[in-house]
């Protein structure tokens, strides 16, 4: 014990005072209620997230710029828990969950390499990944075409994955294989950096976190494959990540040849089918997974503090929050109901519940 | 070899159908820097640049004819040189049907080459293909014949043949590991014929990369490679066969499309150039800088060619208006001999200096070798460095300039090798003439200081040609200037003559004292009393004191003391010098002792010989960098720092080398 406190004493402290800068239930309030989206952006600008917004009395940004530079903040608290570690296991662990941003940006110069567009054009795109980027992004946009690409990132950690998606790329002349082979290489680095982890404790509390958000992301996709892109369960199996801890692959077949919602979560292991049994809309399925999700990382907060799972789930519980914030303005943008994005954010119930006047 | 080519502005205006003839002479002549006629005063007159683009479309076509022939021939390209420059629109016909003949001689060659290759590449590619399936004993024709069965082998990444397995559990199925590469599995996937497609559904979605197989294949894969390497076999004779009729074609025209090509380039090159010219209707104008040595021969010439219907008109610089009001500087065309030609580089690097600047490569290059040599001094070394350098000369074209620096650096350093008595370190091989560093160091301090004193002194005299030329009188007085100049070689003198003789006499001080001091109130107060007397002589009247002018008496006062302890700092940073030349010889020492501690315990001679072979391999290699980075460092903040301001602009040949398409 004594040994981990001197271990992870100072990550604990600087990822407790990270964790105070979220959105308190207030500010979520506040935000929900606005009017529009430019008062939205206005309270934005009071909490922690006002250094990436321009003023939003001047100009509002496009919204996908938006929502880059509202990255930022998660971005550079990654760096920051990386550089309060002290062991470089932990590091490559919050590194290898860094990489996954990585990852969302080779996708886009895929695209743009697979759209003729240069990098002008899909620049505002890009998440601002900082000092912890570890790709030399200049190279990759020097690249003429797709393969090229590839060459390029062949000795790297997405190489082997993206060169097992490169002949069903070139067969289907589209990049889902590619951005597939992308995602999968993330999980198995994420995989690779928890095995080496020395501390068994860390690598328990951390497989406790990535296998429960690989179920998550697992049952999500399948809803997806499902449901947006029409896919066939035969192919929607092969789509989904290994290694998750309540969903098996034949639990994952049953879910992807599922007729209807009912019989969907009749398939979900107990600890899902009890927080779902009242859904029955496939739209809020997803939302509903990401709040036990949320309720789960919030979990690990109690308890024994000194441990690498506190910064791990911090920095998913902040992915979160920037993704339901997003998801809050673009509805802002299309001036939807307050009920309507209510419903479609996971925002965690923190402790400090605020209780709106009136 | 102080100044740059004397040049003079020429003006070629010349009706359309002679525009050809005048393009192969200036092509001829090459030392030409064009100027784009639409940036001048002409250009408002109506000169429009005009380049003639089916022309340059033919040439451009014929380029790549070219190139592709000189790539499949696999000549290598290289430079040729042109003798007479031919008139563009003219020379293309005969260029394109020499192309042609030879195509017409190697292209069915090539052809039969090329599907040759590609033939062989797709049969290895099919032989590694069934190589992986060779372990599981298959009959392709076998397989084929199934009637209600369908099969598909490929491979699969590892990690995804139990999720694949998953998810074909609804249809009747067999997945047969055949062999693992690379992190994928070799799989023979078979199912109903009727599920085929969800079969194949699910092989797409686990990353499935297709073994394709071709239905004629019959018999065992066993059988089937057997005869595929036979047929390799043949292929590869044949192909050889046809590789040396290529090598013959190569070796019988590669000469010939090479003298092509430059031929075509050069041409190319005169056409591109015309968007420097201007045209009005039908005469076309041309304007540039020439050496004023050439003139005569290109006047000549164009009346001869334009049966005296051209006008060449030659302007001297200094009635050039635009150069007058500076709109326009003259480039700057080096003038050096082959030997100080190299050191060109390292002038360009600090600068390029002004038409009216002392051109200082001369300069450079003698003091260059002489640091160089002074802090290098060793016979064995010197040697070594010029062997280096001579490999570079020869091996690699790019460096030639650096190969021969390398040289001259060599044999300055076997020079002062010889008057320090030293070669690889050893001293007692050859008498020293003139002194060995580690028994006189205080005298190589004092003569290091010398050589910064004689180096500094140098430049202040070219800053006062420099003064002079440019017309910049009112610097004269200034501490850059001439007074400053007199007042460090007063400083100069008295510590020369405190050294050399003994301590300055009464008078001396004296004298010293009083020139020292109205040279300082001088410098001082020059620039306040200029202020005053230009806004006396804008104003007329008023009072004499003008406001600001304490400020810039302040300000005259910090900058002259700043030059003149700059002046000593860059005298005392010359002590370098005597450093490295000591540092080199105690490496020398070094390196001997330790030879002698590993004899001692190892009590072989092999090993003494090879650490001092080694630490002779380290000192060149290490010091030589050393050297080379102090005495450029010496060049730049030193010595040109006090008269080189460089801005000026680079002659750019007609047909300077630019990437080649």
């Amino acid at each position: 014990m004594l040994l981990a406190a001197a271990r992870y004493g100072y990550a604990n402290a600087k990822v407790r005072a990270l964790r105070s800068r979220k959105l308190t239930e207030q500010d979520r309030h506040f935000l929900l209620t606005a009017k529009d989206l430019t008062s939205c952006l206005s309270y934005l600008a009071t909490t922690s997230y006002s250094p990436c917004l321009a003023d939003p009395e001047k100009t509002i940004p496009e919204l996908p710029t938006l929502e880059r530079q509202l990255a930022q903040p998660l971005l550079g608290h990654y760096a920051k828990v990386v550089y309060s570690l002290r062991g470089a296991k932990e590091r490559e662990l919050i590194l290898a969950l860094f990489r996954r941003f990585e990852a969302e940006n080779l996708k886009i110069v895929l695209r743009a390499l697979f759209a003729n567009l240069n990098r002008d054009a899909v620049c505002h795109l890009l998440y601002p990944l900082g000092r912890l980027n570890d790709l030399d992004w200049d190279t990759l946009w020097s690249c003429k075409s797709v393969s090229e690409l590839l060459e390029h990132l062949r000795p790297g950690i997405f190489g082997q994955s993206l060169q097992h998606a490169l002949p069903q790329f070139e067969a289907q002349g589209r990049l889902f294989p590619l951005e597939m082979g992308l995602d999968f290489s993330c999980f198995r680095i994420l995989r690779q950096a928890i095995s080496a982890l020395g501390s068994r404790y860390d690598r328990t509390v951390t497989e406790k976190i990535l296998t429960l958000y690989i179920d998550i992301l697992n049952i999500s996709w399948v809803i997806r494959l499902k449901k947006d892109y029409g896919l066939r369960p035969e192919e929607i199996l092969n789509y989904t990540l290994p290694e998750g801890s309540l969903i098996s692959l034949a639990c994952l077949n049953h879910l992807a040849r599922a007729e209807d919602i009912a019989e969907f979560v009749n398939h979900l292991p107990p600890a899902f089918r009890h927080e779902l049994s009242t859904i029955r809309d496939w739209a809020k399925l997803a939302q509903r997974l990401e709040t036990y999700f949320l309720k789960a990382l919030a979990r690990i907060f109690s308890g024994q503090p000194f441990h690498i799972g506190i910064a791990v789930a911090y920095l998913l519980e902040k992915e979160i929050e920037l993704a339901n914030l997003i998801t809050l303005l673009q509805a802002k943008a299309r001036n939807l109901p307050v009920e309507e994005i209510g419903n479609r954010l996971s925002w965690q119930i923190t402790e400090s519940v605020y209780v709106p006047a009136g | 070899m102080f100044r740059p080519v004397k040049l003079t502005r020429v003006t070629i205006q010349t009706p359309e159908e002679y525009i050809s003839e005048v393009m192969a002479i200036l092509g001829d002549l090459r030392l030409l820097h064009l100027i784009r006629v639409e940036e001048t005063h002409l250009g408002r007159l109506g000169y429009v640049a005009h380049v003639n683009t089916t022309l340059l479309g033919r040439y451009d076509a014929l380029l790549v004819r070219i190139n592709r022939l000189l790539e499949d021939l696999q000549f290598p390209r290289s430079s040729q040189v042109v003798g007479k420059t031919p008139r563009p629109d003219k020379v293309i016909f005969r260029l394109e049907e020499e192309c042609t003949a030879v195509e017409k001689e190697s292209l069915e060659v090539l052809e039969q080459r090329n599907k040759l290759r590609s033939t062989l590449f797709e049969h290895q590619t099919l032989i590694d293909r069934l190589r992986l399936l060779e372990p599981a004993g298959l009959e392709l024709d076998r397989l084929y014949s199934l009637r209600y069965t369908t099969f598909h082998a490929g491979l699969i990444p590892e990690e995804n043949l139990e999720r694949l397995e998953t998810s074909l559990g609804e249809i009747h199925h067999s997945l047969i590991p055949i062999d693992r590469k690379e992190g994928r599995v070799v799989l023979l996937a078979m199912a109903l014929k009727e599920d085929e497609a969800i079969l194949l559904r699910a092989l797409k979605s686990a990353f499935w990369d297709p073994l394709e197989l071709s239905t004629e294949l019959q018999g065992s894969v066993t059988s089937i490679l057997e005869r595929l390497t036979g047929e390799e076999q043949q292929l590869e004779d044949d192909l050889a066969e046809l590789e040396n009729k290529c090598k013959a074609l190569a070796h019988q025209f590669g000469g010939k499309l090479q003298q092509l090509r430059e031929e075509l380039l050069l041409g190319r090159q005169l056409l591109l150039a015309q968007e420097k010219f201007g045209q009005i209707d039908h005469t076309y104008l041309l304007t540039g800088w020439l050496p004023i040595s050439l003139f005569d021969d290109l006047k000549q010439r164009v009346m001869k060619a334009s049966s005296d219907k051209a006008l060449v008109e030659q302007i001297d610089p200094a009635e050039v208006k635009e150069v007058r009001s500076g709109i326009l500087s003259i480039p700057i065309l080096f003038n050096n001999p082959a030997l100080i030609r190299p050191f060109e580089r390292l002038t360009t690097l600090y600068g390029t200096p002004t038409y009216e600047e002392v051109e200082p490569t001369a300069f450079l290059a003698i003091t260059f070798l002489l640091l160089f040599g002074i802090m290098f001094g060793d016979v064995g070394h010197g040697a070594v460095l010029c062997a280096l350098g001579y490999l570079v000369f020869k091996k690699m074209f790019r460096y030639l300039d650096y190969g021969i620096i390398l040289m001259e650096c060599g044999l300055s350093a076997i020079v002062f090798g010889i008057l320090y008595g030293s070669v690889f370190g050893l001293e007692d091989l050859i008498p020293a003439l003139w002194m060995r560093p580690m028994e006189n160091i205080s005298y190589f301090m004092k003569v290091s200081a010398g050589i910064g004193i004689s180096m500094i002194s140098t430049g202040l005299i070219l800053n006062l040609v420099n003064i002079l030329r440019q017309h910049r009188y009112g610097e004269l007085l200034s501490a850059s200037g001439l007074a400053g100049a007199l007042f460090y070689w007063l400083i100069a003198g008295l510590g020369v003559r405190y050294f050399l003789i003994g301590p300055p006499s009464a008078f001396e001080i004296l004298f010293a004292k009083a020139a020292g001091g109205l040279l300082f109130t001088l410098m001082i107060l020059q620039r306040p009393v200029r202020q005053l007397l230009a806004r006396r002589s804008r104003t007329k009247k008023g009072r004499f004191l003008v406001p600001g002018i304490g400020v810039t008496f302040l300000e005259s006062l910090v900058e002259v003391l700043d030059e003149l302890l700059r002046y000593l700092a860059n005298t005392a940073s010359f002590v370098r010098i005597a450093a490295f030349a000591l540092a080199h010889a105690g490496l020398f020492m070094a390196v001997f002792t330790l030879a002698d501690m590993v004899r001692s315990a190892q009590g072989s001679g092999f090993f003494y010989w090879l650490t001092l072979i080694l630490g002779n391999v380290v000192i060149i290699g290490l010091e030589g960098l050393v050297v080379s980075i102090q005495t450029v460092r010496l060049e730049y903040y030193e010595f040109f720092s006090k008269f080189f301001r460089g801005g000026g602009k680079p002659f750019q040949p007609l047909f300077e080398e630019k990437g080649t398409p």
